[in-house]
C-alpha cells in the first residue's frame, strides 16, 4: 500500500507556492521530493508514462535563482504538476494513450496550458497515463497498463484522465491537467475522490493537445483542494488564437470570489434521469443537499436523449478523426477502442446531423432553467470505482457495461458545454463525486459552492489507503 | 389455416431468393442483427477498412449500440429551421 502523501499544509499547491515565493522552501527541494515520491509510488499506481526529471530540475533551479535575484515569483511558484499525455510536451511524442503515436515526431512546443502554468511558476514533472485516444471511462490501457486507484489498487481510476486521477489522489503531484469530452475529468475525479473542473466549452485553450471530438473536447485542472483548482484555472484563462474554439473573452479570475461561498445562490438537485439508481451516488447527493439546505428538485428535460446525442456525435466525430489510421493500422489499436471507432465510421451522417440539431434545441431548453437556479447538483458517476477488468455494473435493476456507461450522468452536461466542478464526497470505503453544474461562463458559481462544501468538511479528497 | 398458407408462400419466396429458412422466419432481433452485420461488411468495403473477420462481432455490437442511441435522437421531431450546433458556442 501507499505511503502517506505530503501533509496537507505542504501538499497543497497554494501553500507550496507561498513557501517557495517567500524562500521558506526552495523550488528545487519541492521538485526533488516530488520526483522521489513519483519514483516510489508510481510503481504501484502506474500514473506516469514519462517523467520529465531533467526539465523539472532545471526549471526549479531557474525559479530559485530568479527569486534570489529579487524577481517576484508567480502564484504557482515551484508547484509541481503533470499533464495527461495528450498535451504536447516539447521533446516528447504526444501519445494520447496510444501505441500508434509513439512513431510520431516529438512535439516542438508545449501545449498552451503548460506554458501558462509555467508562466505562473509551475514546474512540469511529467506526462500521465490515459485511456487510448480518450475514448474511455475506465482508466485502463492495453499498451501501458491500467492506472490504479490509490484508495484500492485493485480498482479503476476511471477515465480517460486516469493517470491524472491517480497522480493527484495518490499525492504524487498536487495538480494535474486532464481533458473531458464526455466526462473524462469528472469520472476519474469521482472514482479517485478529488476535485476536478470541466470549464465552459471554449473557456480554456486546447491548443497543442491531441483531439478526440472537436465539438465536445474540453480541458481542465484536477486537484485535492478547491483553492488549488482555482489557482490553476485562473492562471490558464484567456483567449488563445491557436484554438479555433477558444472564446475571445477576458479572463474572469475566481480566486477573489471564493470566500463568497454558496450564500445567496439558488440551488436545486437534478431529478428525473439523474435521480440516481446507485446507493452511493444517492448518499453523496443527499449529504451535499443537506449541507447546502437544498430541498428543491429540478428536471433536466430530455437528458437521456442528450446523452444519446452525445454518444452519437462522439462515435462519428471520433471515427472521422481516426479514419486514415484505421485504414492503415487498425491492428495497432486497443481492440475495444478500434471496434468502437470502426462502428462510428459507419453511422449515417443524416443521423449525426440530427444529433447536432438536437443539441441546439437542448441547449436552449437548459439555459431557460438557469433563469430559476444558479446551480444544479447531479451525480458524477452512478457508482464508486469498479474493479479493474470489471465489464459490467448494476444500474438499478439492470446490468450494464462499465466502459460505455460510467459517464451516463456526465454526458448530458458536457454535451452543451456547461461548466462543472466535480466535488468528492468521502464515503467509506470509497469516495464518489457530485457534479456542481452552473450556467455557461459561471465557473465562479460552481467553484464557490465547491469551496463552501470543502470548507465545512462535507466534500474533501480523502487520503489514500496506507 | 390462413397462417399456414402464408408460411408456405414465404418459404417459397425463400427458395426463390436463395435465403435460408432460418433467415426468413428469424425473429425481428435476429433480422436486425443480420442487417447490421451486412452494413458492417459493406461499409468497411466502401470506407476502405480491411476487417479481420474476428473483429466483426465487436464492431457489430458497437454499431447496434450506437444505432439504438441514434433512434432515440431520430424520434425527436425538430423544426426544419433548427440550426445544427456543429461547433458549439456557449
Amino acid at each position: 500500500m501507499l505511503d502517506a502523501p505530503a501533509p496537507d499544509d505542504l501538499g497543497a499547491a497554494g501553500h507550496l507556492a507561498a513557501a517557495v515565493a517567500s524562500g521558506r522552501l526552495s523550488a528545487l527541494d519541492v521538485v526533488e521530493a516530488t520526483l522521489a515520491r513519483i519514483r516510489k509510488r508510481d510503481r504501484l499506481l502506474n500514473a506516469f508514462t514519462a517523467v520529465t526529471e531533467r526539465r523539472a530540475l532545471d526549471r526549479a533551479r531557474g525559479l530559485d535563482e530568479a527569486r534570489r535575484g529579487g524577481k517576484r515569483l508567480g502564484p504557482l511558484a515551484g508547484v509541481p504538476f503533470a499533464v495527461k499525455n495528450l498535451f504536447d510536451i516539447a521533446g516528447l511524442a504526444t501519445l494520447a494513450g496510444s501505441k500508434i503515436n509513439r512513431q510520431n515526431q516529438p512535439a516542438v512546443r508545449d501545449a498552451t496550458l503548460i506554458e501558462r502554468l509555467e508562466v505562473a511558476g509551475g514546474v512540469l514533472v511529467g506526462a500521465l497515463n490515459m485511456g487510448e485516444y480518450a475514448y474511455d471511462f475506465t482508466g485502463e490501457n492495453i499498451h501501458y497498463g491500467p492506472s490504479r486507484n490509490p484508495h484500492d489498487l485493485k480498482r479503476m481510476t476511471g477515465g480517460s484522465s486516469g493517470g491524472s486521477g491517480a497522480a493527484v489522489a495518490g499525492g504524487l503531484v498536487p495538480l494535474a491537467l486532464g481533458s473531458d469530452t464526455n466526462g473524462s475529468i469528472r469520472v476519474p475525479s469521482s472514482c479517485c475522490g478529488i476535485f476536478g473542473l470541466k470549464p465552459t466549452y471554449g473557456r480554456l485553450s486546447r491548443a497543442r493537445t491531441f483531439p478526440f471530438v472537436a465539438s465536445l473536447d474540453h480541458v481542465g485542472p484536477m486537484a485535492r483542494h478547491v483553492k488549488d483548482l482555482v489557482l490553476a484555472y485562473d492562471a490558464m484563462q484567456g483567449f488563445d488564437p491557436d484554438d479555433p474554439a477558444c472564446a475571445n473573452r477576458a479572463a474572469q479570475p475566481v480566486a477573489p470570489l471564493l470566500e463568497q461561498g454558496a450564500e445567496g445562490l439558488r440551488i436545486a438537485v437534478a431529478g428525473g434521469y439523474f435521480k440516481s439508481r446507485g446507493a452511493e451516488a444517492l448518499q453523496a447527493i443527499d449529504r451535499l443537499a443537506i449541507a447546502l439546505g437544498v430541498n428543491r428538485e429540478m428536471d433536466i428535460p430530455r437528458a437521456e436523449r442528450a446523452r444519446s446525442a452525445a454518444f452519437l456525435i462522439t462515435a462519428s466525430e471520433g471515427a472521422s478523426l481516426h479514419l486514415d489510421r484505421l485504414r492503415r493500422q487498425a491492428k495497432d489499436y486497443d481492440p475495444a477502442v478500434r471496434d468502437r471507432l470502426i462502428a462510428g465510421a459507419m453511422v449515417p451522417a443524416s443521423l449525426v446531423l440530427k444529433a447536432h440539431k438536437f443539441r441546439r434545441w437542448y441547449r436552449e431548453e437548459i439555459l431557460k432553467l438557469f433563469a430559476d437556479v444558479d446551480v444544479i447538483l447531479a451525480p458524477a458517476t452512478p457508482c464508486t470505482a469498479p474493479l479493474i477488468g470489471q465489464q459490467t455494473f448494476m444500474f438499478g435493476d439492470r446490468e450494464i457495461p462499465v466502459r460505455a456507461n460510467l459517464g451516463v450522468y456526465t454526458q448530458p452536461i458536457s454535451f452543451i458545454g456547461l461548466p462543472v466542478a466535480a466535488v468528492p464526497v468521502p464515503l467509506s470505503p470509497l469516495p464518489v463525486a457530485v457534479q456542481i453544474i452552473a450556467a455557461p461562463w459561471r465557473e465562479d458559481v460552481a467553484l464557490r459552492v465547491a469551496y463552501a462544501l470543502e470548507a465545512n468538511g462535507v466534500a474533501s479528497a480523502p487520503r489514500p489507503m496506507m | 389455416m390462413k397462417r399456414k398458407s402464408n408460411r408456405k408462400s414465404r418459404s417459397g419466396r425463400a427458395k426463390k431468393t436463395g435465403r435460408s429458412r432460418f433467415e426468413v422466419f428469424a425473429p425481428r432481433q435476429a433480422r436486425v442483427h443480420d442487417t447490421v452485420d451486412a452494413l458492417v461488411k459493406a461499409s468497411a468495403q466502401a470506407l476502405g477498412i480491411s476487417l479481420d473477420p474476428a473483429w466483426r462481432e465487436g464492431i457489430g455490437f458497437n454499431l447496434r449500440l450506437i444505432l439504438r442511441h441514434a433512434k432515440l435522437v431520430d424520434q425527436f421531431a425538430l423544426p426544419d429551421r433548427t440550426e445544427p450546433a456543429l461547433v458549439f458556442y456557449a
